[in-house]
């Protein structure tokens, strides 16, 4: 903390104040969300209610997790809710003929991780392009789930699965206390981690950091790998919440969801900047946004329409942002 | 006399935090070539980005062949005769020559691109250069200099009155050097205004008839070349204070020999590379562009995969052979490009510092990085090499060129390697951030370390270097001691004279 000469300390302050702006945008507008919500709906206010949206997006949070770890990197996985489907499917499959939940669940995370690591072996080692390697995966494991169940939801999944995933620890459902608890390991991996630190560096310059010796490929398959597992845990998470799986859990609407998740979470689409914590504030973010339009009874379509500008808007300003402070774009 | 073809008054502007120009005046005439004179952040590129319509001024006039003009964009400038060759070579590279020339102006017939005319145009301007190339070749496989002949063709299709060059030598060999001087003589006689802006002073005595010389904002000077002494230029440009004297040479006595290179071969680029480094010794690699200096380094590294050799250190216990990707490689490299592959711009001097040490600010058993640690071993390099920042946390993007340089080499420093690798280390930096980076170095060899480093700056490498290592097209020519004459690195490097090993 030293100044040895007059230095054109304003410059700095600005780009601070920048990047500190997009970061709480996504928290000015759930809390103006929950101020009109709580204004116009009745009992919103409850535990009851909070812990219901939790549970709804869940899912949606791990998979904005794993997707963040992708997008550090500079990359883009589009095949997690695929993946998700799939490896649920799988798991559903084998339950239904008579196989044990606890070894479905295990399937479930080595199908979906086996996945990410396909992606990460063609992105990191064959150096195909994230978009059109999980563009291509996502229409694989979203063609195969439905093709594998025929279009039709894998039902009879043993009643032992279903409560034993949805038990509640204190008043949290399970499937909160993973969300909540992958989040906070997550976070802490990327920001305070070896590997983290990597994954930011590859992110930002990955030629940089080569030459200091990062193993970049490595930590590349690394977050495909991981985005993969997370969907695992989606998987389980989602089968045990519908009670059923089938091909159309993973569809497009979904994929938006968990890239507008990440997107709204402060997490950038450039690389280098974001953190697991935020994609989670950006899914529950997207799950209110969700379930405002359906409270006033906007349809499924509108809501398409209205994600997707709000993605366009966040991706916007981060430019904006990048360029303001001087960054490499 | 004839009346000045650019007038410039009052020319102010400030960015957030900085007063980058406090009214500056200047004007320069036709068939004359301007030098514009100044350190790092002097205020040079500022000026330059209004005249060629990237920024627009708070204050002041420009007046352009005695018509006061507002510039507002960069395509106006054109129009306006202003043409801004730049320091990165801003070409296409996938582009063919023909439509990197024409980019900004397609000649058309009927609404389509005539390119039959087109190609006339631009042999027609490449041929007042004194060059013919085949014009549907991709600019990406020009050398540097050539791709500069074609961005200065460019400028002669747009009939262009003023052109500044901007640092246009720094990625030139000395023979397109000479060429570019040729070029710019002949566009002097054409009554074209040359502004140029260049951190060596040599080139001005030899190509320019005048120099403004700013500072901090201001201008300090202006007046005809033939007037002024370098020792009184860098002293302007660098104020009351000492004038350093950058080019100090002291004799070391190198150590035992650490680091072989036996063999070294990869396809296309190096040719059985076979040489030794010693402790405590500074080697000048020197070569021209394109040689194989920077392909070296990176093989040296592991960045790049070599097909046979091997490399042998000797790290106490003997000399042993290395793999160079291996983490336990012993070299650090400042890279040619600090933007492009040396920094992380948007990150933190902290970030920066550890990136190549993150290693050890962890435990096998506690994978989180040890921040207190961290941040100690980056206030130390800080101090040591006197990195001027606010804070450790200030973003590297928004340190000034040297600076950033150092923290580069700091990020090495932390890791303690034996063998340093510098590709033009000093490139691109003022005077003084040049003076540091060069105590820097022979600091590194006198504690015994070695340094391999590649300058195009003859007069850097000549007073650095403790002996000489010459490349030619991949192979490694000739050694050469310190008491080698400029002219003798001039001519081993342009292949003329014998070669050493590997025939």
């Amino acid at each position: 903390m030293r100044t040895t000469e007059p230095v054109p300390a304003g410059t700095t302050a600005i780009h601070r104040d920048s990047s500190q702006i997009i970061r709480f945008i996504p928290m000015g507008g759930l809390l103006l969300i929950l101020v009109v919500l709580s204004a116009v709906v009745p009992y919103f206010l409850s535990v009851n209610n909070f812990v219901s949206i939790l549970v709804q997006c869940s899912s949606l949070g791990l998979m904005a997790i794993g997707l963040t770890a992708v997008l550090i990197t500079g990359g883009m996985d589009l095949s997690i809710p695929s993946l998700m489907s799939f490896s649920a499917v799988i798991g559903a499959i084998f339950m239904r003929s008579g196989g044990s939940p606890v070894i479905a669940c295990v399937i479930m995370v080595l199908v979906a991780t086996a996945g990410g690591c396909l992606n990460g072996f063609a992105v990191a080692y064959l150096r195909m392009i994230p978009f059109v390697v999980t563009l291509s995966t996502m229409a694989v494991f979203g063609g195969a789930s439905i093709w594998v169940t025929n279009g039709m939801s894998v039902t009879g999944i043993p009643r032992g699965f279903i409560t034993t995933v949805m038990h509640d620890i204190w008043i949290f459902p399970a499937p909160v206390v993973v969300l909540i608890v992958v989040a906070i390991i997550a976070h802490l991996f990327m920001t305070r981690s070896l590997y983290g630190r990597w994954l930011y560096a590859v992110g930002t310059n990955i030629r940089a950091a080569r030459v200091s010796r990062i193993p970049a490929q490595g930590v590349l398959f690394g977050s495909y790998a991981f985005s993969g597992f997370v969907a695992g845990l989606a998987a389980i998470v989602t089968t045990a919440w519908l009670g059923t799986a089938g091909g159309t859990i993973g569809s497009e609407g979904v994929v938006l969801d968990v890239v507008s998740s990440a997107v709204l979470g402060g997490v950038s689409i450039y690389g280098g900047a974001g953190t697991a914590l935020g994609a989670f504030v950006g899914a529950i973010f997207i799950k209110l946004i969700s379930n405002t339009l359906n409270f006033v009874q906007a349809s499924y379509y509108m809501t398409l329409v209205v994600k997707g500008i709000v993605i366009v808007a966040f991706v916007a300003l981060d430019s904006m942002f990048r360029r303001r402070a001087g960054g490499t774009l | 006399m004839t009346a000045p073809s650019l007038v410039m008054t009052g020319i102010k502007k400030s960015f957030p935090g900085v007063k980058a120009l406090k009214g500056v005046s200047f004007e320069a005439f036709p068939g004359e070539s301007l030098a514009m004179i100044g350190a790092n952040g002097a205020g040079k590129s500022t000026l330059m980005n209004i005249l060629g319509g990237v920024v627009q001024p708070d204050e002041g006039q420009i007046t352009i062949d005695g018509e006061e003009t507002l510039i507002h964009s960069p395509s106006e400038a054109a129009r306006l005769g202003i043409a801004f060759v730049h320091q990165e070579l801003a070409l296409m590279p996938t582009l063919s020559i023909l439509d990197n020339m024409l980019i900004s102006s397609f000649p058309t017939r009927n609404g389509l691109i005539d390119y039959d005319r087109g190609e006339v145009l631009c042999r027609e301007a490449l041929s007042r250069l004194g060059y013919e190339f085949n014009l549907r070749m991709q600019v990406r496989d020009l050398s540097p200099g050539d791709q500069q002949i074609v961005e200065i063709a460019r400028t002669l299709l747009g009939k262009s009155r003023i052109v500044i060059f901007d640092e246009p030598t720094s990625s030139l060999t000395s023979r397109e050097k000479e060429r570019l001087f040729e070029i710019i003589r002949y566009l002097k006689s054409e009554g074209t205004t040359i502004i140029y802006i260049t951190h060596l002073l040599d080139e001005i005595f030899t190509i320019c008839e005048k120099a403004v010389i700013l500072r901090n904002g201001e201008k300090v000077a202006q007046s005809a070349v033939k007037d002024l002494t370098r020792d009184g230029i860098v002293e302007k440009m660098i104020g009351s204070q000492e004038v350093v004297s950058y080019f100090q040479h002291h004799a070391r006595q190198p150590g035992p020999v650490l680091l072989t290179v036996e063999n070294f071969q990869r396809e296309g680029y190096l040719d059985n590379i076979n040489f030794s480094i010693h402790r405590g010794e500074v080697v000048g690699l020197w070569g021209l562009l394109g040689s194989g200096r920077t392909e070296l380094f990176r093989a040296m590294m592991g960045l790049d995969q070599i097909t046979g050799g091997r490399i042998l250190i000797d790290m106490g216990r003997g000399a042993r052979p290395i793999r160079p990707h291996s983490g336990k490689n012993p070299m650090g490299l400042v890279t040619e490009d600090r933007r492009t592959d040396g920094l992380l711009l948007p990150m933190s001097i902290r970030n920066n510092l550890s990136l190549a040490n993150l290693r050890n600010f962890i435990s096998r058993l506690w994978p989180f990085i040890a921040r207190t640690r961290e941040e100690a071993a980056a206030n130390e390099y800080v101090r040591k090499l006197n990195i001027k920042s606010t804070s450790i946390e200030q973003r590297v993007a928004t340190l000034s060129g040297g600076n950033q340089q150092k923290v580069v080499v700091g990020r090495w420093l932390q890791t303690s390697p034996l063998v340093f690798l510098m590709d033009e280390p000093t490139r691109g930096l003022d005077v003084e951030a040049k003076a540091e980076l060069h105590s820097i170095i022979s600091g590194l060899a006198d504690s015994g370390a070695a340094v391999m480093f590649v300058s195009s700056d003859l007069d850097e490498i000549m007073s650095l270097s403790d002996r000489f290592l010459v490349m030619v097209r991949g192979r490694l020519v000739k050694e050469l001691p310190r008491e080698t004459t400029k002219h003798e690195l001039l001519a081993t490097a342009s292949g003329m004279t014998g070669t050493m090993g590997g025939e």
